[in-house]
């Protein structure tokens, strides 16, 4: 079986399982504060139909989920009379309650720890859990931010030199130069020498920029706002790489650029983002003038918090005309 | 990386000595060079500590407040260190001296004087706590599964807090002490009147005069370290008991290992006590707790520090810092005491009636003689928030403040999830004029008091939470 089928079938029975629990105020097992992607459920249902279809999210299901009510008990001797069927359960996680320590101890982290094992490997649940979250950062990567949110935000859409996803991933260098149309486009429809030019891209995470980028574009600008720093036309870019800020800088010539961009995706999330800022950003501009505030998503740094904090950076980076390394050294 | 220094100090007026702590804390920001700054508390150094005096009194109702005030200024120059420059602190008034006619007004002239930024604040539940943190029962709880109890024996008071994880899960407070029956010369020179009340019942009660030597003597310790037993143990169901102040244990899980602190405790863990040059039944109290045979089922745990349990909690451990990223009007502060609101959320409920209804019942609560009194409005559950949620609730709020807020009372906004500084700014981007304070990553609730300091360089402010809140499950 290929990668994509064997997350789909992992998706198919974790939707299946928390379908089944819907009509019973379960209780979540998962002690983490990070919004689980399913839920998993103490209680089996107590649903009557035998054979239910899942109602995947895919137009097609590929697969069916059989659920029998009743255990056919094969009888031995058809002339006794047929034992009471005993109602079978449904499948259950066997949920052992965590001890004190344990549980106080998975508040201060979102690794998977304290999950018990199976001989040498990991319980079916742990390995579930692991697949989809592995499942979930391989959509983020290919996944594409859709047009609503750009329509949203209200930005125009550029490309770079990559013309593919493979490419995008194999040659990071096209990822930091943008297509000829993309320039011309930038030229004519943006803003020239603003005092902060915002950029948003999918990077590595189209999720990340569909959870984030909303909350943190609209705080952002408030707080330009609030502290008087005029704004240069933001817009959009397909698959960019985050040296991509110094040909923009080139051509709208601004003092600050903040690119809002999706990190690569990790197992604990899939849809982090990260807000890189440069002073001055040009073709030659070295990493360390960079700097970056990261773990941008509902379990880091949340959101609206991040953007009313970029401002205050904002701020501070024009001050001292400087950012990254060069930043830090000015400050003392 | 940069640290930043501030001075702390703390002062312990007893109900039978008085000492005092000056201490620096070493700020800095914790959190990678890629996120966004949290400051934190990295360091504390206790600078100076003062030596043990007996709490001075004018007669058997008044504090000596001038001998006080000369005592701490004489402290500042022997730790070198100016009045102004300390920024948080508490002073607290403990045990039986908090009884005192003047109490009150020693703290607060006390706290006006005697540093930039200093907290009055006593209570039984609180001391206890203070006690715990500052005999290091506290962080011993962190590093095991065990509930601790932390029992602070001083004159007048046993203040008992028992905590697990690091959060204190209860407290109670005992008439048990050293100074309840004082000698002099070979003969009983005082009792106290919880003594009196638990001896209403014997038929013939100790009186003033009677031997020092006298049997009865030893079973009225008897007693006060048998109910200290069965209040740990989790027996004592008798809210009248003579010797409790205060309420029944409040907490439900029982207990594994105790720590004795305060002034008995020197004498219980160093087996001399030469630290105390009292003539009273403190020594005796002591003996009984080492040989008592209920208590023996528990955990010993040594703790850090004994007599100076309580003052160095005062000052060194009643200090918090504030989030990074918050929305401050410089102007206002320092706030003291600040009654805390908390403004419960319900889903099914709309952001404005909420917060008019925390705002009508807080001014309910708060106001005094229809003066409005600035309180802080708490919000513990916020869920997850969009801009526009944020937008709603900043209406609701202005909405329902910004009429009644001056210069001297400012809306005030304590959350505790990290969203001060989106939520003061959007409120300031809505009104630029309201005077606003809007901290976060504080944990509070209804009931506490808050005191908020100046705006330190990194943009943090000290908080000091003069709080009841338990951690229950």
């Amino acid at each position: 079986m290929n990668e994509q089928l064997v997350s789909m079938i992992t998706q198919l029975v974790m939707e299946k399982m928390a379908q089944s629990a819907d009509s019973q105020t379960a209780k979540a097992t998962t002690t983490s504060t990070a919004q689980p992607l399913i839920q998993f459920y103490d209680k089996p249902a107590n649903s009557q139909h035998s054979i239910t279809e899942p109602e995947a999210v895919a137009s097609e299901p590929l697969i069916k989920l059989y659920q029998h009510e009743q255990v056919h008990t094969a009888s031995t001797s058809l002339e006794q009379p047929l034992p009471e069927a005993a109602p079978a359960q449904p499948f259950q996680f066997d949920t052992a309650p965590l001890n004190d320590s344990v549980q106080a101890a998975q508040t201060y982290t979102p690794a998977r720890i304290g999950v018990g094992r199976a001989g040498t490997r990991p319980k079916t649940k742990t390995w579930l859990k692991f697949r989809l979250d592995h499942a979930a950062a391989v959509d983020a990567v290919y996944g594409e931010v859709s047009e609503e949110l750009l329509q949203k935000l209200n930005v125009f859409q550029v490309t770079t030199k990559v013309t593919d996803k493979e490419e995008y991933i194999t040659r990071p260098d096209l990822g930091r130069r943008l297509s000829d149309e993309a320039k011309a486009l930038i030229q004519q429809k943006c803003k020239q020498q603003p005092t902060v030019q915002i950029i948003i891209s999918n990077g590595l995470s189209a999720s990340a920029i569909e959870e984030n980028v909303q909350d943190v574009y609209l705080a952002l600008q408030q707080s330009l706002n609030n502290l008087n720093i005029n704004m240069g036309t933001t817009f959009y870019i397909d698959k960019g790489r985050v040296a991509l800020m110094d040909e923009i800088g080139e051509i709208l010539q601004p003092d600050v650029v903040v690119y809002l961009i999706g990190e690569r995706p990790g197992l604990v999330s899939a849809e982090s983002m990260s807000a890189y800022l440069c002073y001055k950003p040009r073709i030659g501009t070295v990493e360390a003038e960079r700097m970056v505030i990261s773990n941008i998503h509902k379990g880091g740094i949340p959101p609206l918090e991040a953007g009313a904090y970029l401002g205050t950076v904002v701020q501070k980076i024009l001050h001292y005309q400087a950012s990254g390394v060069e930043l830090v050294a000015k400050e003392g | 990386m940069k640290t930043e220094k501030i001075y702390s100090a703390g002062i312990d007026i007893g109900t039978s000595t008085t000492k005092m702590v000056v201490s620096r804390f070493l700020l800095k920001n914790v959190a990678g060079v890629t996120h966004v700054p949290r400051i934190e508390i990295i360091e504390k150094t206790v600078l100076h500590q003062s030596p043990i005096i007996k709490t001075p009194f004018l007669n058997k109702d008044m504090i000596d407040m001038k001998k006080i005030e000369e005592f701490i200024f004489q402290q500042y120059q022997l730790a070198q260190i100016a009045p102004t420059d300390i920024s948080t602190g508490a002073i607290i008034i403990t045990g039986e001296s908090a009884t005192k006619e003047n109490a009150r007004e020693v703290v607060h002239t006390i706290a006006d004087g005697a540093g930039h930024f200093l907290v009055a604040t006593a209570g039984p539940d609180l001391e206890g706590i203070i006690a715990a943190k500052g005999a290091g029962t506290l962080q011993q709880s962190k590093n095991s599964a065990k509930v601790i109890a932390n029992i602070d024996i001083g004159g007048g008071t046993a203040n008992i807090a028992v905590m697990q994880f690091g959060e204190v899960i209860g407290t109670c407070t005992l008439h048990v002490g050293g100074r309840l029956i004082e000698f002099q010369d070979g003969k009983i020179q005082s009792i106290s009147l919880p003594l009196l009340r638990l001896m209403e019942k014997w038929p013939q009660p100790l009186v003033v005069g009677d031997a020092a030597d006298d049997a009865r003597v030893s079973q009225c310790v008897e007693e006060m370290v048998k109910i200290l037993s069965m209040i740990l143990h989790g027996q004592c169901q008798d809210e009248g008991h003579p010797l409790l102040l205060g309420h029944l244990p409040n907490w439900y899980k029982p207990v594994d290992a105790i720590v004795f602190s305060g002034g008995v405790a020197s004498c219980i863990y160093e087996h001399d006590c030469t630290q105390r040059q009292y003539d009273d039944i403190g020594e005796k109290l002591a003996k009984m707790l080492l040989q008592h045979e209920q208590l023996q089922s528990f955990l010993w745990l040594q703790p850090k520090e004994t007599a100076r349990a309580t003052v160095t909690g005062a000052g060194t451990q009643t200090t918090d810092i504030s989030g990074a990223t918050i929305q401050v009007d410089a102007d206002v502060l320092p706030l003291k005491n600040v009654p805390v609101f908390n403004c419960h959320m319900d889903a099914s409920i709309d952001f404005h009636t909420t917060v008019k209804t925390a705002v009508e019942r807080a001014d309910d609560l708060f106001a005094i003689q229809d003066n409005r009194s600035p309180f802080a409005l708490y919000f513990s559950e916020l869920p997850y928030l969009s801009f526009q949620d944020v937008h709603a609730l900043c209406q609701a709020i202005l909405q329902h403040l910004a009429t009644k807020c001056a210069k001297d009372i400012p809306i005030i906004i304590v959350i505790q999830s990290d969203y001060a500084k989106i939520i003061g700014q959007t409120i300031q981007a809505i009104d630029p004029t309201v005077p606003i304070l809007c901290i976060d990553q504080i944990k509070v609730d209804t009931g506490d008091y808050i005191d908020i300091g100046e705006v330190l360089p990194s943009g943090v402010v000290p908080v000091v939470v003069k709080t009841l809140a338990f951690h229950s499950k």
